[in-house]
């Protein structure tokens, strides 16, 4: 069964919030990885790293979690067709949202070994992605008849597109879960 | 020396500070699309006409494949489309001696917001090879994409001021009768109504002038 929602306002607010999430994800993505590369020269850092790492996990399956959802929201609510490019980076994402929930409940940093591998070519056919939308003549000259990958169902604030939201969330991912055992450690 | 107990504190102060910023951003992000999407309407097409009935007339075109070095298009007679135009106005491809170009358009293909401007451009620069016709087709067309309505597209390119577009229905009838291959798309027919060659993706003017001037009669 499929539903189709007719009011625009709710995906425009839909896109918009997403977007924004999408957006601070990233902020708060390069504040960690900041910190983590001055966690050994800088208390503030360490300090900062330690009191993050406790989310760390939790935040990262939230994250994906929020992901599988709303690329099921796009896809099967409001009928933005999934095109090659965004089944691919499902493959990477939907397991790691259900990977990541067990190992935040588990608090099991291992995961790492699985999650990053997934994240990493999640990043880079994300990247290539939008890339893509960027500069359509990457691929070809022609658009699909049916969904073309240059196609960009909506952009907000110049940049932010359905690939960039899930690349921050990759990004994020690999972030998280690489955080070292001890505050100190490198 | 450190003192552990302080760096406990210090510790717990961080992550409440975490806990904090991470609600504060959701619930800023929440706030911020409530304010600005309240009221928001959508917008009309002003009566115009975005995707109308088309009668098809002759056997439709086997499917368009890039790839295939032999069309199987090529030497059959072309269907022919009747439909409306933006403004409700009757256009037909019924072939009238003059050689004949169709243009397949989807106003949410990338391709074809690229190739429209350089069409206009060619047309103004008085390069388009005189003596042929040159119909558009706007298809694909589907409210929920971008850059949706077409007829509004076309018209910020002045595109309607110069060739005579005609919108396809909702289930792509024109697009489908030729064998629409992906977009843009180029059906290029001579003076006998026998198609000729046809083409998809970004065209360059230069080669489109020479395609068109090789369907003059000599």
């Amino acid at each position: 069964m499929r539903f189709t929602l007719n009011a625009p306002m709710n995906n425009e607010t839909f896109e918009l919030f997403f977007a924004m999430l999408s957006v601070a994800l990233l902020a708060g993505t390069v504040v960690v990885l900041v910190a983590r590369l001055l966690a050994g020269s800088q208390t503030w850092a360490a300090s900062t790293i330690a009191a993050f790492r406790p989310f760390a996990l939790p935040l990262a399956a939230a994250v994906t979690t929020t992901c599988l959802l709303g690329s099921l929201y796009f896809s099967e609510i409001v009928n933005y067709k999934p095109c090659r490019l965004c089944w691919f980076q499902r493959t990477m994402m939907y397991p790691l949202a259900i990977i990541l929930i067990i190992a935040a409940l588990r608090k099991d940093w291992k995961v790492k070994y699985y999650a990053v591998p997934l994240a990493a070519i999640g990043t880079v056919i994300a990247s290539y992605h939008w890339l893509l939308e960027r500069f359509p003549n990457l691929e070809s000259g022609v658009c699909d008849v049916d969904v073309p990958c240059e196609f960009v169902w909506f952009e907000l604030f110049g940049f932010v597109t359905l690939p960039f939201m899930a690349l921050t969330a990759f990004i994020a991912v690999i972030v998280f879960t690489t955080l070292p055992t001890q505050p100190t450690e490198q | 020396m450190n003192n552990p107990a302080k760096k406990k504190s210090s510790g717990s102060a961080n992550k409440g500070w975490i806990v904090g910023a991470i609600i504060a951003i959701i619930v800023g992000a929440a706030a911020v699309v409530a304010i600005t999407t309240s009221g928001s309407d959508s917008t009309s097409s002003d009566g115009l006409i975005e995707m109308g009935d088309i009668s098809v007339k002759g056997d439709v075109l086997p499917a368009y494949n890039e790839s295939e070095q032999n069309d199987p298009a090529i030497g059959m007679t072309a269907p022919v489309l009747t439909g409306k135009g933006f403004t409700g106005n009757t256009i037909t491809t019924e072939s009238t001696g003059t050689p004949m170009m169709l243009v397949f358009l989807a106003h949410w293909c990338p391709h074809c917001q690229r190739e429209v401007p350089l069409l206009v451009e060619w047309n103004k620069s008085g390069k388009t090879p005189s003596g042929i016709d040159i119909i558009a087709v706007a298809t694909g067309t589907d409210p929920a994409n971008p850059n949706y309505p077409p007829s509004e597209w076309l018209a910020r390119e002045e595109f309607p001021a110069l060739w005579p577009v005609i919108a396809d229905s909702k289930d792509k009838t024109a697009g489908d009768a030729f064998g629409l291959g992906g977009y843009p798309y180029f059906v290029l027919i001579d003076g006998s109504g026998k198609v000729v060659k046809r083409m998809s993706g970004e065209i360059p003017m230069d080669e489109l002038t020479v395609l068109l001037t090789a369907l003059l009669p000599a």
